[in-house]
């Protein structure tokens, strides 16, 4: 964070002027100021802009000016890379331990030794959102209407994998209600659950630029979270050589420029270009065979 | 080799409204108690300045700060906070990709967020957003998990997908979809340090709370020590016009535009009874006398 300090005087911002409309005259015929009046303004930091008579300075369109102190800065955006990092297996140190701590939150305390996957499942929870009408499709019977339009009927499996239930819950003149991805011996607790309004339109802007409606549809799962089949552990490293590298080496430069001539001299030159065994392994099937 | 590594430090043009203005005020240094953080409204006085060949276009860095003199028209000193803005939502769900189950991520619900700030959130907007988490236990003290950060490396609209269907515990995975409410985004770092290899690589959890910010720019603190005095005023006392009237005594000092500065009333303290002058007075004036403006003086 950059820390600015400035120094500014208030006294460039007072008002100083005493427009002559704001003078009068007292009962002894002496000219004094009459500080009553709407332009008098002398010792004070006017809100709006006026000008030398006391009024206010507007703008084209009538509004007043406000009255700024202005602060030039220098906004900067510091970047960096991030680094590599690198997968490695990882072996636990201790048994597995075969209850969960009591109080034991994988986010506050970190991997727990020898806690094992299970420690760290949620507890399934509901979440909602919603999409267009696109896997409506899925759930409707391959009869069609006189019309050429989708029949969507209630209990029937529409997936060609019979390990998987596609299909319609409920269906009535305002909306379909479907499961996609159920398990057909548990279609209520598991699968996607969407709801497609039949008289609601969304509208959206496709691949080729044009215009296109769709049926507003609502999804909702009682799956959330981490369980057995989104989870796992493993150790993530960051090595050292890779602090501040952001790619891979790619590319193994392994150019030596043969001058020909000087024969006797080319051997010696060819050995200053190893340094290090790891420069024979570069060089193993180029100039220097081993 | 195609190794390397990079930083660099740019002018921002991030746009004003992805940015918090925060400022304080202390009458004195001393006074630093109770020091109470006000909000200023970046949009009124925080103005980018323009590249002179392309009046359209941000200049980058250079911006000014309009601060308005009904706030900062006291004698003091302002501190002023300008950060990037923070955006507070709800974790949705933590959870993989389905085709790339080793990508883990967390999921966001775009309806849940203000509508002003859900473009944001389009695929691959929050890229580079700073990832902060609140705890999930109330009354801890502190709501807001420290030094703990993650930076969002991706994020796209995801559908979810029930995968292992047939199994009645299974969870959904995401699967990319643009016509989705839920944005899956993948965060960074999730290592664990070399010294310790086995500390989780967490990201979150559903349902918690999180701070997302921008880092579109470094947060800038400023010190503004407003004065009544600096090198010009005390050259009016030096160097500007004066005039001393002497038929009432008035001293008037002007400022270098000819504009009344000060005015002084001089007299003299006299023992009342021998009448023996005592002091020499110079008392400053402060209902202004207008007569004395200089041009009508020396008008003559």
């Amino acid at each position: 964070m950059q820390y600015i300090r400035k120094k500014i005087n208030l006294e460039n911002f007072t008002v100083r002027a005493i427009p002559k409309s704001v003078l009068t005259k007292n009962s002894e015929g002496k000219t004094i100021i009459n500080t009553e009046s709407p332009n008098y303004y002398y010792g004070t930091i006017p809100e709006f802009k006026i000008d030398d008579e006391g009024n206010f300075i507007l703008t084209p369109f009538g509004q007043k000016i406000k009255n700024t102190i202005d602060v030039d800065i220098f906004i900067t955006q510091n970047i960096d890379d991030m680094g590599m990092f690198t997968d490695v297996p990882f072996v636990p140190s201790k048994e597995t331990l075969p209850e969960k701590p009591i109080g034991f939150n994988s986010f506050v305390y970190g991997r727990l030794a020898g806690a094992p996957v299970n420690f760290y499942y949620n507890d399934p929870f509901s979440f909602t959102g919603t999409t267009d009408d696109g896997l409506l499709g899925e759930v409707a019977s391959l009869i069609k209407t006189n019309s050429g339009g989708n029949i969507f009927t209630p209990n029937v499996n529409t997936s060609y994998n019979p390990n998987i239930y596609n299909g319609v819950l409920y269906d009535d003149s305002e909306k379909t209600v479907y499961k996609i991805g159920a398990n057909p011996n548990n279609v209520p607790n598991t699968g996607i659950k969407f709801t497609t309004l039949k008289n609601e339109f969304g509208k959206k802007v496709n691949v080729y630029d044009k215009n296109e409606s769709y049926k507003i549809t609502f999804f909702e799962s009682d799956n959330g979270g981490r369980n057995n089949y989104n989870t796992s552990l493993s150790a993530l490293l960051k090595k050292e050589e890779y602090l501040g590298v952001v790619f891979p080496p790619e590319v193994d430069s392994a150019v030596f420029i043969n001058r020909g001539v000087a024969d006797i001299f080319e051997r010696h030159a060819l050995l200053s270009e190893i340094k290090t065994t790891n420069d024979i392994d570069t060089n193993r099937g180029g100039f220097i065979r081993i | 080799m195609a190794t390397g590594n990079y930083g660099t430090i740019r002018p921002a043009d991030v746009s004003v409204e992805d940015v918090e203005i925060f400022y304080s005020f202390t009458p004195s240094r001393e006074n630093v108690s109770d020091v109470q953080l006000l909000t200023l409204d970046p949009a009124e006085v925080l103005l980018p300045a323009n590249n002179p060949n392309n009046v359209s276009e941000i200049f980058g860095g250079l911006y000014t700060l309009k601060l308005p003199t009904d706030i900062f028209g006291t004698k003091g000193y302002y501190n002023i906070i300008i950060r990037p803005k923070q955006i507070r939502t709800t974790i949705q769900d933590c959870a993989v990709l389905v085709d790339n189950q080793d990508v883990v991520g967390i999921v966001f619900d775009i309806n849940s967020i203000d509508t002003n700030l859900q473009n944001r959130f389009e695929n691959g907007n929050l890229v580079g957003y700073r990832v902060e988490y609140l705890k999930e236990e109330t009354g801890t003290g502190q709501d807001k998990i420290q030094n703990l950060f993650r930076i969002i490396t991706s994020n796209n609209r995801a559908l979810p997908i029930s995968q292992n269907q047939g199994n009645s515990n299974a969870s959904q995975a995401y699967t990319f979809n643009d016509n989705s409410s839920s944005v899956f985004c993948t965060v960074s770092p999730s290592s664990a340090p070399s010294i310790k290899p086995n500390a989780t690589p967490f990201i979150g959890n559903p349902q918690q709370e999180v701070i997302i910010t921008n880092t579109f720019f470094d947060p800038v603190m400023l010190e503004i020590e407003m004065v009544e005095f600096d090198d010009e005023t005390l050259a009016y006392a030096l160097f500007s016009n004066q005039t001393k009237s002497l038929e009432d005594g008035i001293y008037t000092i002007y400022n270098f535009g000819n504009q009344i500065y000060r005015q002084y009333n001089l007299y003299e303290v006299k023992d009342q009874f021998s009448g023996k002058p005592l002091y020499e007075v110079r008392e400053q004036k402060f209902d202004i006398d207008p007569t004395k403006d200089f041009d009508d003086i020396t008008n003559f």
